[in-house]
């Protein structure tokens, strides 16, 4: 099946609603711009075709300076008043020139995505840095996996369409030797870990004690959370059905109609699962004296999809607005 | 030989995170009379209007400035839009500035304005996604749009390369206290979207990471709302000095520099900000500023994240690269400290309209010489991928 240019489930339907301020009405329509486009790489033609047919990278050498730009963003050097330049193929082996940034919260294009990292790449034979997506085989990315000097391999995406987003690299140090001397490495050769489920200690009648404890702070909490009406605007129009597992026991977390909601666990399939084998750190999260997000970074907590960073960072907006509603 | 220029009159709107109320033309227009009025000037007094309008994508409509000619009362008169990524406000009063110095001009409106969250994701039913996605259009689009770009991911670029040259600096404790003590100034500033969400510093490094390294209360909050000054050539502004009472406060210094996209070699250094270097000693000279530390009185830089601006008021001069804490450990921001920075509370808590922000700077450091009767005043902007645009505005109270 093809790819849609823009995701259907990012359309919205005709129409629009009504906001009440002060007793006046103020009309909000659905809305959107769009513009296709059938655009010309024109001069980056050779880079994208390369990439796409060939797994190859290329840049573009001036016939003056000698400085090699990868991208081949000018075709004529500025620096030696516009002198050509020659297209040559770099190596897909280099070294970050900084630590890349990771994100986390993306915008709406990539949400499903997260995280990822986004950094600069000085391949051998380049002068200049190519911006490339950065990822790790071995899990969920997180900072000090990838730093300034990281050696990484550019990997092709097995179909390839043309677009900078066919390739992207991983730390040398996660492949073998054949594979960083391979060229054209495809992404379907390697060693992805796959997201495996941790597994809780044992169940204790002391975990056990400790999870009936902190499940009754936590209901106190989304208690106080369904009462604010900041923290319910933060989970408007979402729905999701969540099975959190714990060292002391399981049950549901519902968010419906506005409303955060605990529940003992039932059959139905759930949207995601968490796995926080402390209670207490989920806790803290929604209590706001800690937060969501780095307890999956520092894994101390595990959800069973990154697309699901969503729904997290919803969760942590809710602790956010009960916090500053209490404070006012 | 050129004119002196001065700022006259001033205005902001209220930046709130949603003003369902009015559209960007009624904000504009707000703006626009009241600067006007703080002025005692009227439309048909101002000579021309320089528009402030970072994206077309905001307003829904290109050219978005035209509906504004007419509504802001200067009809058949110059008009000029300036659009320069974050630094728009910025750019836009330095253009100003240009045709009222070379006499084209006696009086003209500086008027920026943005409606940032009219957007909406209907995936994740919130509007930052989409506010981020139409940011996202500004990265280059052919190299880098696709790989998930965002202004925030940019900035983090060079951050973490500035940390990779000074591991001691920008430390998390640091960037914590200084967005705790912006989220304290911004108490007496009414017109900020957060003016009573003051923070700890335990709040602050407990928030969630966006981007790493930034964490949500690090990072500049997107706004709508609009901002106005009144800018006159050196007669007509003591003329308006004297009718208003107000002092002028004079535009002494204006610098600018953009840097090169790509990083490497002789292109961008990624773990620099020349371009807020270069635009600060450009606006120095042009003043007649050697130490800007203790010429300066007031800072209003552009904190699109708190990292940044620690780095920006190193390349600004005001604290040595690699040693930026000394902001706050050195004591210089605090409290009976060698300046005021950000008394407005920043955009970090004042909030991102975009082409707003660098004029509500500018309002805010205006307020601050007349009202506490100070000499000197700074005013930066930030703009585009990997803080490639800087602009610097030296003010001088009368």
């Amino acid at each position: 099946m093809s790819t849609k240019v823009i995701p259907p489930e990012a359309i919205p339907d005709q129409g629009g609603y009504t906001v009440s301020i002060e007793g006046k009405d103020y009309l909000v329509m659905n809305d959107a711009m769009f513009t296709f486009y059938r655009r010309s790489m024109g001069e980056f033609s050779d880079f994208f075709l390369a990439l796409r047919d060939e797994k190859k990278i290329l840049g573009c050498r001036c016939t003056s300076c000698g400085i090699v730009r990868v991208p081949p963003f000018a075709l004529r050097c500025p620096e030696c008043n516009f002198a050509p330049t020659e297209m040559i193929e770099v190596e897909d082996t280099g070294t970050m020139i900084a630590t890349p940034p990771i994100t986390y919260f993306a915008n709406s294009l990539f949400q499903k995505q997260v995280p990822f990292g986004r950094g600069r790449i000085l391949l051998k034979g380049a002068d200049t840095a190519l911006s490339i997506n950065c990822y790790t085989t071995r899990g969920i990315l997180v900072p000090g996996l990838i730093q300034r000097g990281t050696e990484m391999k550019v990997v092709f995406q097995d179909e390839r369409i043309g677009e900078i987003t066919d390739i992207f690299c991983v730390p040398a140090a996660e492949l073998t030797a054949e594979q960083i001397a391979k060229k054209g490495l495809l992404s379907s050769e390697l060693d992805w870990e796959r997201a495996v489920e941790p597994q809780l200690p044992e169940s204790t009648a002391e975990n056990r004690a400790g999870f009936e404890k902190n499940l009754y702070l936590l209901e106190s909490l989304v208690a106080e959370m369904n009462e604010c009406a900041r923290a319910r605007a933060d989970i408007a129009g979402w729905s999701r059905v969540i099975l959190v597992k714990s060292a002391g026991g399981n049950f549901i977390m519902e968010i419906a109609g506005e409303q955060l909601k605990i529940k003992p666990e039932f059959a139905a399939e759930p949207d995601f699962i968490i796995v926080c084998p402390d209670l207490e750190v989920l806790l803290d999260g929604l209590g706001y004296r800690g937060s969501l997000t780095q307890a999956i970074m520092k894994r101390d907590l595990w959800i069973s999809k990154n697309s699901e960073f969503t729904t997290i960072f919803k969760l942590e907006r809710m602790a956010r607005s009960l916090a500053r509603s209490k404070k006012e | 030989m050129s004119k002196r220029v001065g700022i006259v009159g001033a205005a902001v709107t209220p930046f709130k995170a949603r003003w369902y109320e009015k559209t960007y033309y009624e904000l504009a227009q707000m703006a626009a009379a009241e600067a006007m009025a703080d002025a005692a000037l009227e439309p048909g007094d101002v000579d021309a209007a320089f528009f402030a309008i970072y994206n077309d994508i905001f307003q829904r409509t290109c050219i978005p400035e035209h509906p504004l000619q007419g509504i802001i009362g200067l009809q058949n008169k110059f008009g000029l839009r300036v659009s320069n990524g974050g630094a728009t406000g910025a750019y836009a009063m330095s253009a100003a500035h240009a045709y009222l110095a070379a006499g084209r001009f006696k009086t003209a409106l500086v008027l920026g304005v943005e409606k940032a969250t009219d957007c909406f994701d209907f995936m994740s039913m919130s509007a930052t996604p989409e506010v981020i996605k139409t940011i996202g259009w500004s990265g280059d689009s052919f190299y880098e749009q696709k790989l998930g770009w965002t202004a925030a991911d940019s900035y983090a670029e060079v951050v973490l390369a500035y940390m990779d040259e000074h591991p001691n600096d920008l430390k998390p404790e640091i960037t914590a206290r200084i967005s705790a003590l912006l989220s304290e100034q911004v108490r007496t500033n009414n017109y900020a979207q957060r003016q009573f969400d003051q923070v700890t510093p335990e709040e602050v490094l407990n928030s969630r990471t966006v981007v790493y390294p930034f964490k949500e209360l690090e990072i500049c909050v997107y706004t709508e709302g609009a901002a106005a000054l009144v800018l006159a050539e050196e007669e007509t502004a003591r003329a308006i000095s004297r009718r208003t009472g107000q002092p002028v406060v004079w535009i002494t210094g204006v610098g600018e520099a953009n840097e090169h996209s790509f990083a490497g070699k002789n292109h961008k250094i990624i773990g620099r900000i020349i371009s807020h270097h270069l635009a600060a000693h450009r606006a120095y000279e042009m003043a007649g500023i050697s130490n800007p530390l203790k010429a300066i009185d007031v800072v209003e830089v552009h904190d699109a994240f708190v990292h940044q601006l620690e780095i920006t008021m190193a390349e600004m001069g005001f604290v040595p690269h690699g040693r930026a804490d000394s902001l706050i450990e050195d004591g210089l921001i605090l409290p009976g400290g060698e300046f005021l920075l950000n008394p407005c509370g920043g955009l970090i808590y004042s909030g991102h309209a975009v082409g707003a922000s660098n004029i509500m700077s500018a309002w805010s450091a205006r307020n601050e010489l007349i009202r506490r009767k100070l000499k000197t005043g700074l005013v930066h902007g930030t703009g585009s991928t990997v803080a490639q645009y800087g602009a610097v505005l030296i003010l001088e109270c009368d």
